[in-house]
C-alpha cells in the first residue's frame, strides 16, 4: 500500500513539471479568464437592431431548426458541417454582413463551436458574434 | 495476457495524452462542457491531465511505477465514467474529446462501452498472479 501511494505521488509530481512548462510556454495563447470573450457575444436587442445587415446562423440540430427558428436564419451545425457550410457560402453569405450564431440556450456550446469554426476553418472576414442566451432569449423577447 | 493488456492500455493512454497536448484549449472546452468546474480549473486540468496520462501510460508499458500507474489510470477512468453518466443524466450533450476530434463522432453508448472495456482491462491488471502450487 505504501509503495502504491509513493509510486502514485511520484507520477503525479512528474506530470506537473511538463504541464507547468507548457502553461508558461502557452501563457499568451490561453484564454485564462473565460471560455469566450464577452466581446464575442451580442444581446438579442442589439442584434435585432442590425436588421438587414445580419445573417442569423442556427447551430442547433436540424430537427430543432425545422421545428422553429429565427426568421431568415440558415441552419449550419456540426453534424453536417461540410455540406451546410458550402450551402451557406453559396447562398446566404455576404462579406459585408455581420453573422450572429445561436443555439438553444445560454448553457449550450454549439453556437460557440460553429462561430469558432467559421472564423478559424472557413476564415470568414465577417464580424461573427454569439447570441447571448440563444434561442430561449430570442423567444423571451419575441 | 496481463502484459499485453498493460501494453495496449498504456499505449492508448499515451496516444490519448499526446493528442490532447497539441490543443489544451480545445480539451479545456471539453472539460468545461461537463459544467462541473469553473473555467480556470478546467484550463489547468487540460494542461495537466494529458501529461499524467502519458506518464501513467509509460508506467504501464515499462513496468516502472507500474502499480502507481494502474492506480491512477483506474481512478481517472472511474471518475470519467461517473462524470459522463452525470452529464448525460443532466441532459448535457458532451464530447469527452478523449482522443481528440475523432472521439467527437462516437456516441454516448460507444463511449461508455469503451470505458467499461478499459476499466475491465485495468481490473485485470490489479490481480496479482496466483501462487504456483
Amino acid at each position: 500500500m505504501k509503495a502504491l501511494l509513493r509510486q502514485s505521488a511520484v507520477l503525479i509530481a512528474l506530470a506537473l513539471l511538463p504541464a507547468v512548462v507548457q502553461a508558461l510556454y502557452l501563457r499568451e495563447k490561453i484564454p485564462w479568464q473565460s471560455r469566450v470573450a464577452e466581446s464575442d457575444f451580442v444581446e438579442v436587442d442589439t442584434a435585432r437592431g442590425w436588421a438587414a445587415n445580419v445573417i442569423w446562423v442556427d447551430a442547433r440540430p436540424s430537427e430543432e431548426f425545422e421545428r422553429d427558428h429565427i426568421p431568415g436564419a440558415v441552419s449550419l451545425n456540426e453534424d453536417r458541417w461540410v455540406e451546410g457550410l458550402s450551402q451557406f457560402l453559396g447562398t446566404q453569405w455576404s462579406p459585408e454582413k455581420k453573422i450572429v450564431v445561436y443555439c438553444s440556450a445560454a448553457s449550450c456550446n454549439l453556437a460557440e463551436d460553429v462561430a469558432r469554426r467559421l472564423r478559424e476553418e472557413a476564415k470568414l472576414p465577417n464580424d461573427i458574434r454569439i447570441l447571448k442566451g440563444g434561442w430561449e432569449a430570442w423567444l423571451a423577447k419575441k | 495476457m496481463k502484459r499485453v493488456v498493460a501494453i495496449l492500455i498504456g499505449g492508448l493512454f499515451i496516444y490519448a495524452g499526446a493528442v490532447k497536448i497539441i490543443d489544451p484549449v480545445e480539451f479545456a472546452r471539453d472539460i468545461d462542457n461537463y459544467k462541473m468546474l469553473p473555467w480556470q480549473p478546467s484550463v489547468w486540468l487540460a494542461l495537466y491531465l494529458p501529461w499524467l496520462e502519458i506518464f501513467c501510460g509509460l508506467a504501464l508499458i515499462t513496468r516502472v511505477f507500474f502499480r502507481g500507474g494502474v492506480f491512477i489510470v483506474t481512478a481517472l477512468m472511474s471518475l470519467f465514467i461517473i462524470a459522463s453518466i452525470a452529464a448525460k443524466t443532466r441532459g448535457l450533450d458532451v464530447s469527452c474529446g478523449c482522443f481528440g476530434h475523432a472521439s467527437k463522432y462516437l456516441n454516448f453508448s460507444w463511449h461508455l462501452a469503451l470505458d467499461f472495456l478499459l476499466l475491465g482491462g485495468l481490473l485485470l491488471l490489479w490481480k496479482r498472479p496466483s501462487p504456483v502450487a
